[in-house]
């Protein structure tokens, strides 16, 4: 297929996730242009939500969102995997999955909207582990609050509920209310225990909210919000294409190309899915094509002028990758019927982990109280039990409404060690190869995981739950971060604290990949700040331009 | 409930997928076409020598349909949802045909006062009825037959809960609604019929 005319925007973007598309519409409303080329197609949330309904396997979170040959994301989270291929010690704990199509992978994440606290970002300078990041919560603070406002993000009043993180004004939308199981939760945890449950800040309207309507609970913010209650990528998407910005997708890039002195980003290369190959021009490039895929890119545009990758004089490209691993427990508890899956997914956390003096040698964690529907768990486990007819019908009323799981996101650490790298072995149908992450686990990351499986048991004996499963080993929690990782010394590190590559002076990192620590709270509050902050960046300089 | 809570072979702990993995290479592999009833009732049953042409004209088919009810405790049950949930399970298996005709006949030949009594005696004259009777279970109470979703509001796992939950997506209460004390459920009394068997969950 011959090649298009040269597209070319004074911004061009890679990803139209939560970060690119926020930053395209920031720019795009300063006028400024702005492309954004998507990897993978558009679809429409309807498509998803019938996708969803025809499922059999209703909590497969991937399974609504096939992906198409020349955008390959993992299918699911099994190990071994047709996409993403983990490898070393602990490979099974760092199966994510993700999406790659427009809008990116917060169609199908719970709107879990946490800041991270201020001691995050200098987890180095408080407790002697991993990285400092190269900014201060304070110089993230107007941003996440910018970002809340995007996303439209419900919370607790802080003079009532202090979450950790300093707020210069209130969340946008008040606290969800929360379900009668997770208030009850709440009330054993409040009487029983020294900790406390705290209403989780979601990205889910409390009243109409941009133009999108309130939360009706349907419980099934994952894998797809059926009414846009909650907020995606795509709203900003739509956002910005009201406004001007050029979304491409099926827009597969592949090459970042720079000028003789390496020191400015000149275009970036796409192929179509008949690989026929684009040109896109800019004065600015912004990568934002997720954790993962970011640092796949710039490995896999690597030439003669750079030949270990883009932006890779660190050589740190693709390394620290970290998540936050997860400790699950399901029982069936002995107290009253909570029917759990009444309102949204995720509502609830125990938080007192979050931080304390113990972080110098454990990492943190939050807990969750899943709410969600247990009627079709509940069928089958009955169904395997044995039952039939009337007493069936009485076991799944039972598992039903007693049924309690509990999960934990335990600090990550970065370590060089866990390396993203390109498979040797797998390309996709365009010659691009796969992904491929060795893994082996923290030590501060397992010693959490065994203090959240001692916190676990207590509160299963609180709960008199039997029935107690555990699930064994580790798993991803789907929040990769590390890949392109942040720092003030340009020989360790990737980004600066602005997010701008220390080697090319007009590419920047709109991802996790940039974190240099990864806290507990769910990661995309976090990206979408550090987008808009990276959005604000270019604004200036192209106003000065 | 006290005699299930011990079962070991339940593994409700399996809902990550990497504990799963063998499990998936079990399976089937799933098809994601919802397949509607009226569909279904017209679709070919299979070439076997002897087979109807379709459901519609497949004697064993309102064979089906009364054992449902016995087997679910129930005196009415939807016919097209019936006879698509049928076309399911014979077209996954085609000895299922047989085998449910087989068991409408002992059905028949007993005077089964419950679906446990039906399912019990089932399992002991023959252990691939527990095969079948978890299969008709799987069909209407969660829905599912070949794989597939067959429906997914009207199954009967809804219709029991309905008080309580909405499935997922058809939430009809309102904002705010999962605020509100839902029903107390008493612990069940009642006993298993069937031997207890491995359970399954699908990966994430």
């Amino acid at each position: 297929m011959p090649s298009e005319q040269d597209l070319s925007a004074d911004v061009v973007i890679v990803g139209s996730g939560v970060a690119g598309s926020s930053i395209a519409n920031e720019l795009v409303r300063a006028g400024i242009s702005v492309i954004v080329l998507e990897a993978g197609p558009r679809v429409d949330r309807q498509h998803f939500v019938e996708n969803f309904r025809n499922l059999e396997n209703k909590p497969s979170y991937q399974g609504p969102f096939p992906s198409v040959p020349w955008a390959l994301h993992p299918p699911n989270q099994i190990t071994p995997n047709d996409y993403l291929h983990t490898t070393g010690p602990d490979a099974e704990a760092y199966q994510q999955v993700y999406l790659r199509m427009m809008g990116g992978t917060t169609w199908h994440w719970a709107g879990c909207a946490w800041r991270y606290l201020p001691s995050d970002f200098e987890l180095k300078t408080r407790y002697g582990q991993g990285r400092d990041w190269a900014l201060k919560y304070d110089d993230l603070e107007p941003f996440y609050y910018q970002a809340e406002v995007m996303m439209g993000v419900c919370g607790p009043d802080p003079a009532r509920e202090d979450l950790g993180s300093p707020r210069r004004q209130p969340y946008p939308m008040e606290a969800l209310p929360i379900s009668y199981a997770a208030q009850q939760f709440r009330k054993l945890i409040s009487e029983k225990t020294p900790y406390r449950v705290v209403h989780e800040p979601q990205a889910r309207n409390t009243r109409p909210y941009d133009n999108r309507p309130t939360c009706e609970g349907h419980n099934n913010c994952m894998p797809i919000c059926p009414i846009g209650a909650m907020y995606n990528g795509s709203y900003s998407v739509y956002h910005a294409e009201a406004a001007g910005a050029r979304f491409v997708p099926n827009a597969v890039v592949y090459k970042i190309e720079r000028d003789s002195a390496n020191k400015r980003v000149t275009a970036v290369h796409y192929y179509d899915p008949d690989k026929g190959s684009h040109r896109v021009t800019g004065k600015y490039f912004v990568i934002a094509a997720h954790c993962i895929e970011t640092a796949k890119l710039l490995l896999v545009s690597a030439d003669e002028q750079s030949p270990d990758g883009i932006a890779n004089s660190s050589g740190h490209v693709g390394r620290n990758m970290m998540d936050h691993t997860g400790v699950q427990v399901t029982f069936i508890s002995g107290d009253k019927a909570l029917w759990p899956g009444r309102g949204p997914l995720e509502t609830n956390v125990i938080d007192n982990f979050r931080d304390g003096s113990w972080r110098n040698e454990r990492g943190a964690y939050l807990v969750h109280m899943v709410d969600d529907n247990q009627v079709d768990l509940a069928t089958a486990l009955a169904i395997s039990k044995g039952y039939v007819g009337r007493e069936l019908e009485e076991q799944i009323r039972y598992l039903a409404s007693h049924t309690v799981r509990l999960f934990s996101h335990n600090e990550g650490l970065a370590d060089p060690e866990n390396r993203l790298t390109l498979s040797s072995t797998h390309k996709d149908m365009l010659g691009i190869p796969h992904p491929e992450v060795y893994y082996k686990l923290p030590e501060y990351t397992v010693k959490s995981c065994e203090h959240t499986r001692g916190l676990f048991r207590e509160l299963i004996g609180l709960m008199h739950g039997t029935d107690e499963q555990w699930t064994p080993g580790y798993f991803p929690q789907d929040h990769p971060a590390g890949s392109t990782i942040m720092g003030t010394d340009p020989k360790d590190s990737v980004v600066d604290g602005f997010c701008r590559t220390h080697d090319h002076e007009n590419l920047f990192i709109a991802s996790s990949s940039v974190f240099s620590s990864v806290g507990t709270g769910n990661i995309t509050l976090t990206v979408a700040a550090l987008a808009l902050r990276v959005a604000d960046t270019l604004k200036k300089e192209l106003s000065h331009a | 409930m006290a005699a299930d809570r011990s079962c070991s072979s339940t593994r409700i702990h399996l809902a990550t997928p990497n504990s799963m993995r063998m499990a998936q290479a079990l399976r089937m592999s799933r098809r994601d076409m919802l397949l509607g009833a009226m569909g279904l009732a017209t679709v070919a049953v299979g070439a076997n020598p002897g087979l109807a042409a379709t459901v519609d004209e497949d004697t064993v088919a309102p064979l089906f349909l009364a054992l449902s009810k016995r087997l679910t405790d129930r005196e009415t049950l939807n016919p097209q949802i019936s006879q698509a949930l049928y076309a399911g399970i014979i077209h996954a298996v085609p000895e299922r045909r047989d085998q449910i005709g087989k068991l409408h006949a002992l059905m028949e030949s007993g005077n089964f006062s419950s679906a446990r009594a039906l399912a019990t005696a089932a399992e002991h004259a023959d252990p691939v009825f527990k095969d079948v009777i978890h299969e008709i279970m799987t069909g209407w109470y969660r829905g599912v037959a070949d794989q597939k979703v067959v429906v997914y509001r009207s199954a009967l796992m809804f219709d029991i809960t309905s008080d309580a939950i909405y499935p997922k997506t058809y939430a009809a209460g309102g904002p705010f609604y999962w605020t509100k004390t839902p029903p107390e459920v008493a612990v069940p009394t009642g006993e298993p019929a069937l031997s207890p068997s491995k359970f399954v969950v699908e990966p994430t």
